[in-house]
C-alpha cells in the first residue's frame, strides 16, 4: 500500500509514466478507464498492470464488430483495489487478422477465456500452452465459431467424429476415475477425470460447457430494454445478481437514473437471494458430510425464505421483479416489516443451528484442511466471491464498487484466510447474518419515492458499459454493447463460475475422492452460468 | 446433544407447510398410468439436467426438504439410470448433452417413464432456435408426462407425480 500515496488516479499516473504515449479516455457513466493499445505493446501493458500494479484480470472478452467496422476488439478488464476505476485495455485485429498474442504465460486466469475466444470467434491466441477446445465439443463442426456476426443464431450443427484428449499422468499404480457428465445426485452435468494412486488425487481436469446454450448469441437477438428475460435464466440461482447486472448496464447505455426506492429494493432482494443460496449451501456441505440433521435444519431455512420469496412477488426465484429502469414490485411498509419480522426469527433459528454445526468434532475434523485453495493460487486464478474471501482475498463489489443501495449501506466483509472447506462455510455462515442486518437496515432506511423510471430515449449504435454486481456467488460482470434499433450488439456475461471452476481443480489436489463432493459443494459453482 | 434434541423439539414437524399448488396438474393419459402400475406405489426417480437454468434442480432439490419430504410419498431419488422406474428430464437438450441424454434413456431399464421437467424440457422455453440447441426432450426420447412451470413449484411436482401413482379402478 506505501506505492501509492494518493489513492485517486493514482494507476492513470502510473500507467502515464511506464507508458507515456497511452492517452485514457473515460466512457460516461462507468467508473473506468480504457486504453487503446496496439498487438505489439499489450503484453507488456497487462503484464504491467498484473503484477506491478495488482490488477486483477476481471474479464477477457472479444467483439466482432460488424457491421459498423469490420475487425474485431479484444478487451481486457483489470479490477483494482477498493474505489478505484477499473482499467479497458482494448486492441484490435482489422479485417481478415485471426492471430493474438495470449497472455496467458504471464496472467494464469486468462487461459480459460482465450479459449473461449478461440471458440466462440475463431481468433488464434498464439503462444497459448493448451489449445484444446473449450466450449465446442469435438462433434462440432470445424470452422463453427457461433459469436461471428455472420454465423446465424439458429444455425443446425451438424455432428463430427472428434475426441477429446484428457491430459494424462502415467506411473506404476496411477489409474483415472471418470465422472460424468450426468452425476449421481441432483446436480448439473460436467466432468470430472481424477488421477489417482491409491486415495490422494494427483490431478483433476475439469471438463465443462455441456450445457452450452448459446446464451451469447440469445442476446443479439433481444432488444435491450427485453433481454432482462435472459438474463434471468443464465443461471436459475442467480436470478436477480444477473438481472441486476444486466440492467445496471443498460441504465448506464441510456443514461437512466434509478429511483432511490428502487435501488434499496434491488438491494433488498439481492439479500434474500444470498440468504436462501447460503442457507442451502451450508446444508448440503453439512450433508456431504452425512450430517443429515444439519441438512434437515438448514433445508427447512432455506424453505422458509423461499416462500417468503413468493408471497412477496408470486416467485420462489424472485424472477420478474428486475426491469430495466427500477424494479416492478414494490414492497410496502407492511410486508417490509413482516420480511423483517420473519428473518428475525431466522437468524435466531440459524445461530441455534450454527451453534450445534460448530459444536461437531466430527464435522469439523471433515471440513478443516480439506479442500485447501491458497491465497496464491486464488489470486492467480483471479477468483471472486465466497471463495476468493475464504482464502484471504479481501474483495466484495458491494463495498468495493458500490452499486444499487450499498452506497449507503456499508457492508462488512466477511473474510477468513485458512482456504478450507471450513473457511467458505464460515464465510457463508458470517453473510447470513450480514444480510439479516442489511435487509433491517434497508426496512429502516428506504425512502419512499417511484419504484421505475421508463427509459425515454434510445442508445446509439457502438456504445458500450460495464456493470458489475456482487451476487451470492461472486462478482457477476456484465458488459453490454447496443446495436441498430435498440438491439443488443454483443452482451458478454461472466459468472463467478467461469473464474472460479479452475481453481477447484487445484484446491482438491491431496484430497482423497470421496472429500471431492464435499470440496465441490464448498465452492457451489453454477454449471450453466460458466458454459452459457 | 440436549442442545440438539431441545432443538428438534423446539421445530416440530413442519412437513407439509407449504402453500397448495393452485395449477392443477395436466390430465395423464391413462396408458400412461397403465404403464405406472408395476412400480404401485414408489417411484424411483434418476434426474437428468441436459441444459437448464438450473432453478428446476433446485425445485427437485426442495422436494426432500423436510417441507415437502417426497419420501413419504415414496418417491426416492436414485444414483443410476439402472435402479431408475422414471427419468426427471430438465432444460432443453443441448447439442453436447443430447448424446447423454440417449445414453441415459437406453440404460433405463423398461418399463420405464419420462417426465419432462419445466418449460425448457416441453418447448425449449427462452433458449428455442439456439444454435447449440437440438430442440425439446421429445424429440429424442419419448415423453409420458408434462410438468409446465418456470420453474414449476415444488408442490405442482409433487401433485404430478402422485397423480401418476393414483390407482385406478
Amino acid at each position: 500500500m506505501t506505492d501509492s500515496p494518493s489513492p485517486e488516479r493514482s494507476i492513470e499516473q502510473a500507467i502515464q509514466t511506464v507508458f507515456p504515449s497511452l492517452i485514457p479516455d473515460y466512457p460516461s457513466g462507468t467508473a473506468l478507464a480504457r486504453y487503446r493499445t496496439d498487438t505489439h505493446q499489450l503484453p507488456e501493458l497487462v503484464r504491467f498492470l498484473h503484477e506491478k500494479m495488482r490488477g486483477r484480470l476481471a474479464l477477457l472478452f472479444a467483439v466482432d464488430c460488424r457491421p459498423l467496422e469490420k475487425k474485431c476488439e479484444l478487451q481486457y478488464l483489470f479490477a483494482f483495489k477498493s474505489r478505484q476505476p477499473f482499467v479497458l485495455v482494448t486492441t484490435e485485429l482489422i479485417g481478415e487478422e485471426r492471430l493474438f498474442t495470449s497472455i496467458t504465460p504471464s496472467i494464469h486466469a486468462a487461459q480459460w477465456y482465450e479459449r473461449e475466444i478461440r471458440d466462440l470467434f475463431g481468433l488464434i491466441p498464439q503462444g497459448h500452452p493448451d489449445l484444446r477446445r473449450l466450449v465446442r465439443h469435438e462433434h462440432w463442426p470445424k470452422g463453427t465459431h457461433p459469436l461471428q456476426k455472420d454465423f446465424s443464431w439458429n444455425h443446425v450443427l451438424e455432428r463430427q467424429q472428434g475426441e477429446y484428449r484428457f491430459s494424462h499422468i502415467e506411473g506404476e499404480g496411477v489409474f483415472e476415475v471418470p465422472v460424468g457428465p450426468i452425476h449421481a445426485g441432483i446436480i448439473e452435468p460436467g466432468h470430472f477425470r481424477f488421477s489417482v494412486a491409491g486415495e490422494p488425487i494427483m490431478q483433476l481436469e475439469v471438463r465443462h460447457f455441456w450445457k452450452h446454450r448459446g446464451v451469447e448469441k440469445l442476446f443479439e437477438q433481444l432488444p435491450l430494454i427485453d433481454a432482462v428475460l435472459l438474463a434471468e435464466r443464465v443461471s436459475g440461482d442467480t436470478t436477480i445478481g444477473h438481472s441486476l447486472a444486466y440492467c445496471q448496464a443498460v441504465e448506464t447505455l441510456l443514461h437512466l437514473d434509478v429511483p432511490r426506492r428502487a435501488k434499496y429494493l434491488r438491494s433488498l432482494f439481492l439479500e434474500l437471494e444470498r440468504l436462501y443460496n447460503h442457507l442451502g449451501d451450508i446444508g448440503a456441505m453439512c450433508n456431504d458430510t452425512a450430517y443429515a440433521l444439519a441438512h434437515a435444519h438448514c433445508g427447512r431455512m432455506k424453505e422458509q425464505v423461499m416462500q417468503l420469496n413468493d408471497r412477496l412477488v408470486g416467485s420462489r426465484f424472485l424472477r420478474g421483479v428486475m426491469q430495466v429502469g427500477g424494479v416492478s414490485w414494490d414492497v410496502d411498509r407492511s410486508q417490509l416489516r413482516n420480511i423483517v419480522q420473519e428473518l428475525n426469527g431466522i437468524q435466531k433459528d440459524f445461530s441455534e443451528v450454527g451453534a450445534i454445526i460448530f459444536a461437531n468434532a466430527s464435522l469439523t475434523d471433515r471440513l478443516e484442511t480439506t479442500g485447501v485453495l491458497t491465497e496464491r493460487i486464488a489470486w492467480d486464478h483471479a477468483v471472486t466471491g465466497v471463495v476468493g474471501r475464504a482464502s484471504g482475498m479481501d474483495q466484495d463489489v458491494r463495498r468495493d464498487r458500490p452499486f444499487a443501495a450499498y452506497d449507503e449501506l456499508p457492508v462488512n466483509v466477511a473474510l477468513y484466510r485458512y482456504g478450507d472447506a471450513r473457511a467458505r462455510l464460515r464465510v457463508r455462515g458470517d453473510e447470513i447474518h450480514e444480510s439479516i442486518r442489511l435487509i433491517r437496515e434497508i426496512q429502516a432506511r428506504i425512502p419512499d419515492g417511484p419504484i421505475a423510471i421508463k427509459p425515454d430515449r434510445s442508445a446509439s449504435p457502438g456504445t458500450w458499459a460495464v456493470a458489475a454486481v456482487e451476487g451470492w456467488r461472486g462478482e457477476i460482470l456484465y458488459f453490454v454493447s447496443a446495436g441498430d434499433d435498440g438491439m443488443i450488439h454483443r452482451c458478454k456475461v461472466r459468472d463467478p463460475s467461469f473464474v472460479n471452476w479452475p481453481a477447484i481443480q487445484w484446491a482438491v489436489l491431496g484430497n482423497i475422492i470421496p472429500d471431492f463432493p464435499l470440496i465441490n459443494k464448498s465452492f457451489n459453482l453454477s454449471y450453466a452460468g460458466n458454459d452459457l | 446433544m440436549f442442545r440438539i434434541i431441545k432443538k428438534s423439539l423446539k421445530t416440530g414437524v413442519v412437513t407439509g407447510q407449504y402453500p397448495e399448488s393452485e395449477r392443477p396438474s395436466e390430465p395423464i393419459n391413462p396408458a400412461v398410468t397403465e404403464k405406472a402400475k408395476p412400480f404401485r406405489r414408489s417411484l424411483a426417480i434418476r434426474e437428468v439436467d441436459t441444459g437448464s437454468c438450473n432453478a428446476c434442480e433446485m425445485e427437485m432439490n426442495a422436494l426432500l426438504n423436510p417441507v415437502y419430504d417426497a419420501e413419504r410419498f415414496g418417491i426416492h431419488i436414485v444414483a443410476s439410470p439402472r435402479h431408475a422406474d422414471a427419468l426427471v428430464v430438465t432444460g432443453p437438450v443441448t447439442v453436447n448433452m443430447e448424446r447423454a441424454l440417449k445414453d441415459v434413456h437406453r440404460q433405463t431399464p423398461d418399463p420405464k417413464i419420462v417426465i419432462a421437467l419445466g418449460d425448457c424440457a416441453i418447448n425449449c422455453g427462452i433458449f428455442k432456435g439456439s444454435y447449440a440447441v437440438t430442440g425439446p426432450v421429445e424429440r429424442h426420447i419419448p415423453v409420458d408426462v408434462r410438468i409446465p412451470g418456470c420453474p414449476p413449484r415444488p408442490a405442482e411436482i409433487l401433485e404430478a407425480l402422485s397423480e401418476l401413482r393414483k390407482e385406478r379402478p
